[in-house]
């Protein structure tokens, strides 16, 4: 119908006396089922948290008689006297560290290439077929890593040890001192029970772990932002580049944290291939070298009272340097996108 | 206030039709019928041209390699030839590529024998491990009774024949039953606490929960042996090995849990709040879903990491050669710690039963990891043909009551419409 | 309609667990027909393999036992706690410990120490002298300290030598591998050093840190140089290793004869060197005493070796040592009366009838004195049903049922060759290698060339066996004994093909060397000598060297040339790699230069 004529009328309400009118605050009450939810979800947590807390607890009770004689001089001091009043963890925590780097370093690009290749690269019959080998992986008891390093292993990477030494020895910890190798009947048993040969092992275990977090984490990046990286042109290793391992990059820390975590506790593997030695070495090729947990299995049957508190406080020192590598990198993660929300 | 009028201009009259113009629009020319239809890019798959590259490339590198090892230089060593031959096939590889193709392509393909070779490594490092087990085993493995009988009656002194480790296989699985009833729920609920609550603690869980990952197990086992056993005055049993065991790895099951809650897309959570969900349906119907097969996996890791540990149980559940099935009394001894008290035997035919009890593990945890992921690895949003066939049943239900209130109640609409 | 997903989540677990429960279980808590109640024990790794054929054993008469193998003082500890019914360790309560570890103090009165399985701590080593495994390696007890405290360091030491006068020890650096963990085999170790050469251990004990607490231990001390591993498994598989050669570590004998490795004969007081075999062991324990004065609870019923050590029996093998069982005398904690028959019985059956099979295991059995005293201790324990077992009724090889000692009668006595001081030394191999003979330097025979076992003379420089007849003798007149020393060879000497000189040793005129045997420490005749190298390429089998396995192309090693320069001949390999790298791609290379230009 044309030619309608229509009034309309927009008022302007008078502001009212007394000033702007506060914002009204929004309450948002839980319903009963939430409650619940909440209370039982909290009480999963303090459960957890106490269990751990329990843990600490029980290990600093246990450590205090050892930490009380020696104080500080416990961080510093490198041999391991308990009964003589003579010990601290600094060869050991070393060691430990040591290891744990070595082994997240083999570890590290490994499982991130094997984790690109399963969810980019491999067809999807590999890809079933690939994760349950890594799941295989993970599972492989620690004792049987010790014995196929022990047996098998140590064998071929001595052979390793010795053109690193013998190449590139002039890096300050890839000397060895004992050994030389410009002669040929010098004794190799020099590059056996190393930190480098452990470092391999714990790699070994290290890996799938790694691995699996990170192909969990690589198989959720947003398709959008995959389909939109080859729509403009990029090539498959450009999109890895540019989307997945941004995306990524908080489960790779995750996935690396919990590595890490193995590396430094693993204890049965260390402990048949290593050689323990009390002193500051940094020479990761060379025979000897330590670690926390190695420690407390190898002395904890030997050891009553006052050894026993020792080997606590040796654990708990191993928890004082995780604590402070977690804070750390949960740092990093909480910054990064899959780390937090993420839109697709 | 003045009222504003408005009138509609009328619609203006129709022009009169003009004469017809010559049309603008040129149909081209039909080509020769006869003419072949346009060849089919190819843009996925793989193409002749890069498999004979990556085999010129494989050949050539190989030959070099010989040549270099062989006769003109004093390299030597297995090690050695499988780095120096890795390199030079990366170098040939990549002359070849760029042979024809530009940079980006370049870097692309080189960066996808990369990943496939990071992959091949470690699976060359697994099949070693698998094979050194299998082969040292081999001799126990063979026979039927290893499967079946317990080591009650085998001592050092006896003959393969006899004896068998079904007494730590069935150690292993009541320990890991008992371990998943402890842990699955309550890791379950802490990372559901950490992600979805939004207290000010989950912080705070967390960086403990991580820190506890690094707990070496023999600490856990000396926490329950201390606690469970000396202060209050239990025995020696399969469950203090399973609470041992449980709380190795509850923060590896809750970290990576957390990892992969994290995941979850926020607008998936919005979405189910517009729709009037309160948090507990929203996590349970669209948040745990579409986490399970990451949470799957968590368990996996977890379940992965306490069958194979052998320091904890040992301090925990003692060890004996007999069958038990009761965990709270008497020892128990699992497939680890079996394997490693047999391998340390200087008797020949134990270290074989050893070795054979670590390949039955394997193959145990391989089985289980295959049925969780069949039971719980599906992504998210995927139905088993169950599920679909649910659903379909369910629709088809809902369907036959909007029809039936359709029929039944006349409506306004209806009215209206008519 | 489908089942509850409920179900279906549980259902595999019901599965396994209805498995589980279905399976009959064997060995319930009381045996019915007997009696007996299970009983379990803790303790040393060391007796392990021994107790766990007797707990095999026993199952016939309805005893159930559970034997935990996690050590010595975890089994002392808990014995101490209540948490066991009895213990295994290879040393007493420590109720001063010597190393400063904390004190153990059982109740008085509450426990009885009874011998349960003896052994010898073994050397096993890994030497190999031209190719060819070393299996009749001798060494005195003050040479083995020496090596265990870092004095010697080479295998051609003068004093290891002088010990060895049929072999020509390599120069290559002695590796001792200890135990990284706390043993029972370190513990009797450091006991018999103590005892015997307390000088030479104080000064180690000094070196390696370890002072003021240098008395008997049970973790080794460790300065750089030794390698620790873990348990007897660890040790042993670390020296049977390619990558070991020149490791010599204490162990088990049984660990020995399973890897199949030989073990080093010791010297005994009666100048005879003996290896750990079971007749040795027991003869040497038949000097052991137990310690019977009650004032003294610390070593009351605890073994003195010293007569071990000391026993000039020319079968002693001086590091022979016994293992206790700890029983408990009260009933207390979880330990009864019923699991007092049970122990018993089983404690009866340990001594008498499983002593036969201790040979076979790798332990020695025990002799009569040891048996009846712990018999005399079995008594002890609450609840147990008193066998009077004629011991001459048990089978056991060191004893005959008409009471005569068979093991003074049937142990055989060492060789004449194995006699100190003798111009050479037994050919026979020892421990898991005793079927396989070392070939020793003949002393003032004609042993040019060939000698038994064939191939590879061990023979070398500075023959001995001095007063050989006659011109024309090989070796010369007026050698003395000894590697190292230096001959001189009267006019006339002739030597034969076989026949080395070490350094120092002078060439009267008229002497007629055949061509080829002046190689200091070079095998006999039938090594070639590789010019590069100065070394004995051997004739027969690979170089043992390396455990990698033979060069991809079979060359000789050549990086003996690398001590001129290893910069040099570094920059010649890369060199020739990128020429040929080169040489391969650059046509392919070229071919894109050239046809980019030409087609833009």
């Amino acid at each position: 119908m044309a030619g309608v004529t229509m009034d309309v009328l927009t008022t302007i309400p008078e502001a009212p006396t007394g000033g702007v009118p506060s914002p009204r605050p929004l309450e948002s009450r839980r319903g009963r089922s939430d409650r619940i939810f909440h209370g039982g979800v909290s009480l999963g947590g303090i459960i957890v948290l106490a269990i751990m807390v329990a843990v600490g607890v029980f290990l600093s009770l246990e450590a205090w008689q050892a930490l009380s004689t020696t104080g500080l001089k416990f961080f510093t001091t490198t041999e391991w006297q308990p009964d003589s009043g003579n010990f601290g963890i600094a060869s050991v925590l070393l060691g430990t560290v040591l290891i744990a780097i070595v082994g997240v370093a083999i570890a590290l690009p490994l499982a991130t290439g094997t984790a690109l290749f399963i969810t980019e690269v491999a067809p999807p019959r590999v890809r079933s077929t690939m994760v349950a080998l890594v799941d295989l992986m993970a599972a492989v008891p620690s004792v049987v890593y010790g014995l196929w390093g022990l047996f098998l292993l140590q064998g071929h990477l001595v052979g390793v040890s010795r053109w690193l030494n013998t190449w590139l020895g002039w890096l300050p910890f890839f000397e060895v001192s004992g050994s030389d190798p410009t002669d040929p009947l010098s004794s190799t048993s020099v590059y056996t029970a190393s930190t480098f040969i452990a470092g391999v092992v714990v790699a070994m275990m290290v890996m799938p772990i790694q691995c699996v977090v990170m192909r969990e984490v690589f198989s959720q990046v947003p398709p959008g932002e995959r389909e939109g990286a080859y729509a403009l042109g990029s090539t498959r290793w450009g999109m890895i580049r540019v989307v997945a391992i941004p995306f990524g990059r908080g489960g790779m820390i995750g996935g690396t944290m919990l590595g890490l975590g193995r590396a430094l506790g693993e204890t049965i593997a260390v402990l048949l291939i290593i050689s323990p030695r009390f002193d500051l070495n940094f020479h990761v090729l060379e025979a000897g070298g330590n670690s926390v947990s190695s420690l407390i299995a190898l002395r904890y049957t030997e050891a009553s009272g006052f050894g026993l508190s020792a080997l606590m406080a040796a654990g708990l020192g191993l928890f004082a340097v995780t604590l402070v590598i977690n804070f750390t990198a949960s740092w990093f993660v909480a910054r990064s996108r899959s780390g937090a929300d993420s839109e697709a | 206030m003045s009222a504003v009028t408005t009138s509609e201009p009328t619609v203006a009259a129709t022009p009169p039709p003009q004469p017809q113009a010559a049309p603008r629009t040129f149909l081209p020319a039909r080509p020769d019928a006869h003419v072949a239809p346009a060849e089919r890019r190819v843009i996925g798959g793989v193409s002749r041209e890069s498999v004979m590259v990556l085999l010129g490339a494989v050949a050539s590198s190989l030959a070099t390699t010989l040549l270099l090892f062989g006769r003109l230089t004093p390299l030597a060593g297995k090690f050695g030839f499988v780095v120096v031959l890795f390199v030079v096939f990366l170098v040939t590889y990549t002359v070849l590529i760029s042979l024809t193709e530009r940079t980006t392509a370049i870097v692309d393909r080189l960066m996808t024998v990369l990943l496939t070779a990071c992959a091949a490594a470690a699976l060359f490092a697994l099949f070693s491990v698998i094979v050194f087990v299998l082969i040292k085993g081999f001799n126990a493995l063979r026979h039927a009774n290893f499967y079946t009988e317990d080591m009650s009656i085998a001592g050092p002194l006896d003959p393969l024949t006899v004896g068998g480790i079904l007494h730590a296989i069935v150690g292993t699985l009541i320990m890991t039953l008992i371990g998943l009833v402890i842990t699955v729920p309550l890791a379950l609920a802490t990372a559901v606490y950490m992600t979805e609550s939004g207290s000010r603690w989950a912080g705070f869980v967390r960086t403990v929960v991580t820190a506890m990952t690094a707990l070496p197990s023999i600490l856990a086992g000396l926490f329950i042996f201390a606690t469970w056993i000396l202060i209050l005055g239990f025995e020696r049993s399969g469950l203090a090995a399973a609470i041992a065991m449980s709380i190795m790895i509850l923060p590896i099951i809750v970290r990576s849990a957390d990892v992969v809650l994290r995941l979850v897309p926020g607008n998936l959570r919005e979405a189910a709040a517009a729709l009037g969900a309160p948090q507990w349906r929203t996590v349970w119907h669209v948040v745990l879903p579409t986490a399970r097969s990451g949470l799957t996996t968590s368990v996996i890791l977890g379940v992965a990491r306490g069958i194979g540990e052998t320091a904890p149980v040992l301090l925990t559940a003692g060890f004996t050669s007999t069958m038990n099935v009761n965990p709270r009394a008497n020892p128990m001894v699992s497939l680890p710690l079996a394997a490693y008290e047999l391998v340390r035997s200087p008797q020949e035919n134990m270290v074989a039963r050893g070795f054979g009890a670590a390949a039955v593990l394997m193959v145990l945890v391989l089985v289980l990891f295959t049925l969780a992921r069949i039971l719980g690895g599906r992504p998210a949003g995927r139905l088993s043909k169950h599920g679909a066939r649910r659903t379909a049943a369910r629709s088809a239900e809902d369907l036959r009551r909007f029809e039936a209130r359709q029929h039944a109640v006349p409506s306004i609409d209806s009215e209206v419409m008519s | 309609m489908s089942s509850p997903r409920w179900l279906r989540a549980v259902l595999p677990f019901a599965l396994v667990i209805g498995t589980a429960l279905t399976v009959p279980t064997a060995g319930s808590q009381v045996d019915a027909a007997s009696g007996y109640q299970r009983i379990s024990g803790e303790g040393s790794s060391w007796a392990a393999n021994a107790l766990d054929a007797m707990r095999v054993n026993v199952r016939q008469f309805g005893i159930t036992v559970d034997y935990n193998p996690s050590g010595s003082t975890a089994g002392r500890k808990n014995f101490l706690n209540g948490t066991v019914d009895f213990a295994s360790s290879d040393i007493p309560f420590q109720f001063r410990p010597e190393d400063g570890s904390a004190p153990e103090n059982p109740a008085k009165g509450s426990y009885a120490y009874m011998p349960i399985t003896a052994g010898g701590t073994a050397f096993m080593y890994n030497l190999i002298i031209n190719g060819k495994r070393v299996t009749n390696l001798r060494l005195s007890g003050e040479n083995v300290v020496k090596i265990f405290t870092g004095k010697i360091t080479q295998w051609n030491d003068p004093a290891i030598a002088a010990d060895n006068p049929g072999l020509v020890m390599p120069a290559r650096k002695v590796v001792p591998v200890v135990r990284s963990d706390g043993s029972g085999s370190t513990a009797q170790f450091s006991r018999w050093m103590i005892s015997q050469h307390g000088a030479l251990w104080n000064d180690y004990c000094n070196r390696s840190g370890r002072a003021p607490k240098c008395g008997q231990t049970s973790f080794y001390p460790t300065i750089p140089g030794m390698i620790a591993q873990a348990g007897d498994l660890g040790v042993s598989g670390y020296v049977s290793q390619g990558f070991a050669e020149g490791a010599i570590g204490y162990v088990n004998y049984s660990y020995a004869l399973g890897a199949q490795f030989p073990v080093a004969k010791l010297l005994n007081r009666a100048g005879f060197y003996t290896e750990p075999t079971p007749q040795n062991v027991a003869v040497s324990l038949l000097k052991a005493q137990i310690d019977t004065n009650e004032a003294n609870p610390e070593t009351y019923l605890t073994q003195k070796l010293d007569g071990v050590y000391t026993d000039t029996d020319p079968r002693n093998y001086p590091l022979s040592s016994y293992s206790y069982l700890i029983l408990p005398t009260k009933v207390g904690g979880q330990f009864n009366e019923a699991k007092g028959k049970t122990l018993g019985a089983f404690a009866y059956y340990a001594m008498c009838q499983a002593q036969q099979q201790s040979a076979s295991l790798g332990y020695s059995p025990m002799p009569a004195n040891l048996v009846q005293a712990s018999f005399d201790q079995i008594r002890k324990i609450p609840g147990v049903v008193v066998q009077n077992i004629d011991i001459k009724q048990c089978k056991n090889p060191t004893f005959s049922p008409d009471g005569t000692n068979l093991l003074a009668k049937n142990a055989p006595q060492p060789q004449a060759c194995d006699k100190k001081g003798g111009v050479t030394q037994c050919p026979n191999g020892t421990g898991g290698l005793s079927n396989v003979q070392t070939a020793v330097k003949p002393g003032g025979s004609t042993g040019g060339g060939g000698n038994a076992g064939g191939g590879g003379n061990t023979g070398g420089g500075g023959n001995t066996g001095g007063g050989n007849t006659g011109g024309g003798n090989t070796g010369g007149g007026g050698n003395t004994g000894g590697g190292g020393t230096t001959d001189t060879l009267a006019p006339g000497d002739t030597l034969a093909p076989g026949d080395t000189l070490a350094p120092g040793d002078t060439l009267a005129p008229g002497d007629t060397i055949p061509g080829g045997a002046i190689d200091g420490g070079d095998g006999g005749g039938t090594c070639e000598v590789d010019p590069d190298t100065g070394e004995c390429v051997a004739s027969g089998g690979p170089d043992p060297e390396f455990a990698g396995g033979p060069d991809i192309a079979g060359a000789t090693p050549t990086t003996i040339g690398l001590s001129s320069s290893l910069g040099t001949s570094f920059a010649l390999i890369a060199l020739v790699v990128l020429l040929v790298l080169a040489l391969v791609l650059g046509p392919a290379l070229a071919w894109r230069h050239f046809s980019k230009r030409s087609a833009s």
